[in-house]
């Protein structure tokens, strides 16, 4: 299959920088699917590639998944909108996470807590940033497809490349 | 360590109102990730995850039945994963109707009424269940 490199446009540059929260998914060798919690995430300064941060949770399956067949999907959405997008990409390294990658993931916490509170009023503020665990690996992707996921008739719809009509 | 059989301590996680995570493959290969409103406690080897679009999920779970599902128990600093397999779907019967109101109630909470509507109920059957406790936030977390 020829992946064709595709540009994050700029208004889901700027959803990402107020998004929520995200989820990452892959497959095995035997087409099983398996998904992991993100703790922050980032794009590339040439807006084609995107950086997880995950944290310590099957990481070895996530790795030997990656590995061996590169494909991998994430879904963030910014709650409560419901505001949602997949970005469907190709594996193209990992790291351990440095010490910078700590400001990306404090954001996204903060920006979690901040959505969470009015759902959870009682609940002390440590619990609520519990939920963005701190991360272990860093991993990079080429972004190679955009769909929409917010709830409704057009969920689904592939946004970037667009769909020849 | 995985289990085979829903535990009973996953039920109130189910019913507390938090979306979950879905992940499927299509047959070719592409994992596809999503968020879904509800996970249906069925019994303790099956849950019903709800039908409402024409969605790749569902065209997944058709052509390949593997999925997994992560539910969140946000307060208990913890979430549930689970592998399951697609057995069947259902467009009527108590498990539909139970789910169908969960789901306009679900929507009516969160400002999505007259756009969750429920399809049909698809049946999964449990092949493994995992707790994954989170580490507690403290303040070092921010420095970092």
């Amino acid at each position: 299959m020829i992946a064709f490199h595709i540009l994050i446009p700029g208004k889901l540059v700027r959803f990402l920088e107020h998004a929520n929260v995200a989820f990452v998914g892959v497959r095995d060798r035997d087409l099983v699917p398996f998904g992991h919690r993100v703790s922050g995430w980032q794009v590339g300064a040439d807006q084609r590639t995107m950086t997880i941060l995950v944290p310590d949770e099957f990481l070895e399956k996530l790795l030997e998944s990656l590995k061996e067949n590169g494909e991998l999907a994430i879904t963030v959405e910014e709650f409560p909108s419901h505001e949602t997008y997949q970005f469907k990409g190709r594996y193209l390294r990992h790291r351990a996470v440095q010490e910078d990658d700590g400001e990306m993931v404090e954001r996204v916490r903060r920006r979690f807590v901040k959505s969470l509170k009015p759902m959870y009023a009682d609940a002390p503020e440590d619990i609520l940033k519990s939920f963005i665990s701190p991360p272990s690996l860093a991993i990079e992707f080429d972004v190679l497809e955009i769909y929409l996921q917010t709830p409704g008739p057009g969920a689904g719809t592939r946004l970037v490349p667009p769909v020849e009509q | 360590m995985p289990m085979t059989r829903l535990p009973p301590e996953i039920r109130p996680v189910l019913e507390n109102g938090t979306p979950a995570a879905m992940v499927t493959c299509s047959a070719d290969g592409k994992p596809n990730t999503t968020v879904i409103s509800q996970v249906y406690y069925v019994d303790e080897a099956h849950v019903a995850l709800s039908f409402q679009f024409f969605s790749k999920t569902i065209r997944n779970v058709r052509e390949n039945p593997r999925a997994f599902v992560c539910v969140f128990d946000i307060a208990g600093l913890a979430h549930w994963v689970l592998q399951l397999q697609f057995e069947r779907s259902e467009t009527e019967g108590p498990v539909f109707d139970a789910m169908d109101m969960q789901i306009e109630a679900i929507a009516s909470m969160t400002g999505m009424s007259g756009i969750f509507k429920l399809r049909a109920a698809d049946i999964y059957r449990v092949h493994s269940v995992e707790r994954v406790q989170h580490p507690r936030w403290t303040a070092s977390w921010s420095n970092g």
